[in-house]
């Protein structure tokens, strides 16, 4: 992953693991700061995550593009299923 | 990470994704070490530029991404690239500017989210332009990612409570575009200090820095105690 955003093709493994490590404070800490904004319910929900980005432009716009696509794949494996279903009752 | 979390993402536009199988094919993958260290990639400054742009038209800013991105892989006719990109952005303030106070509703973002600035024909003709070292640097950060297994044990270990499947798709993308900003921003940091090679420790440290400056990374901040 970091080749392809500019890295050279073997990266040096202590800047790897400095990158693991930033990553998964990066997590927790949005993690722990949805929880504060997602108010009575228990669960988190994408809308959370959304309202954190929504000042960063790029990552709000491929969020959204993201749930799109998702919502979009959902639909083609659904209509999937119905068309195989069809099929197999017609024979 | 570099090998490891490297994965298909499901998300791909399928148009891309074939002629990206048909350009890799022909390719060979020999990479020159040389060549990786001296391109330069420094696509913030266009990001940031299409970022202050975009701070009053919210809804824009979904375009503006999406045309944003393009000038991260491409080296060779960056400048012309990202000079090309501005005017575009440009002209797109200055329509929508009026219609942004109007259309306050969310029902019409979604419209807004799908449409893609990226015209798929200059797409491709980017794509045929690319060398073999710059198409190989593409094709990697098309297809990298976060197992979603992986992600989503982290996310419930840390949040506590079950985590649906769209949350670890949300939270894959928006960790990869972190990566992503650390290290454009190594890079930058390696060429200020005129450094090449691969990116050290410290160049991540640095951008790490920066980011925090700019309040990019979310830091549970405390009320000081005493005032």
């Amino acid at each position: 992953m970091m080749y392809g955003f500019g890295d050279d093709p073997d990266p040096i493994p202590e800047t790897v693991m400095l990158m693991e490590d930033i990553l998964i404070d990066y997590i927790t800490d949005m993690i722990h700061k949805s929880q504060d904004v997602a108010s009575r319910r228990g669960k988190l929900s994408t809308e959370d995550i959304m309202f954190l980005v929504r000042k960063d432009a790029r990552k709000f716009a491929r969020v959204k593009e993201l749930l799109a696509m998702n919502e979009e794949l959902k639909r083609a494996r659904k209509a999937f299923e119905i068309d195989e279903e069809k099929f197999v009752n017609e024979e | 990470m570099a090998g490891e979390k490297r994965k298909a993402e499901a998300m791909d536009d399928p148009n891309l994704e074939a002629s990206l199988d048909s350009a890799a094919d022909s390719d060979t993958h020999d990479i020159d070490e040389a060549t990786a260290a001296s391109t330069p990639v420094a696509p913030i400054p266009a990001a940031v530029a299409g970022g202050k742009a975009t701070k009053k038209f919210g809804k824009l800013a979904k375009k503006k991404k999406s045309s944003v991105r393009l000038t991260s892989p491409t080296a060779s006719d960056e400048d012309e690239e990202g000079g090309r990109i501005a005017i575009e952005q440009e002209g797109k303030a200055g329509n929508s500017g009026a219609r942004d106070d109007e259309e306050e509703e969310d029902h019409s973002e979604v419209e807004l989210a799908r449409q893609q600035t990226i015209d798929p024909d200059r797409m491709q003709a980017i794509l045929a332009s690319f060398t073999s070292e710059q198409m190989s640097r593409y094709e990697c950060y098309r297809r990298s990612g976060f197992q979603r297994a992986n992600m989503r044990r982290l996310l419930q270990s840390v949040a506590g409570c079950p985590i649906s499947i769209p949350m670890t798709i949300v939270m894959s993308g928006i960790a990869k575009m972190f990566v992503g900003e650390l290290v454009e921003l190594g890079r930058i940091v390696m060429t200020e200090r005129k450094e090449s090679g691969p990116i050290r420790p410290r160049h991540v440290r640095e951008a790490y820095r920066r980011l925090k400056l700019e309040g990019k990374v979310p830091s549970r901040s405390r009320q000081p105690l005493f005032h």
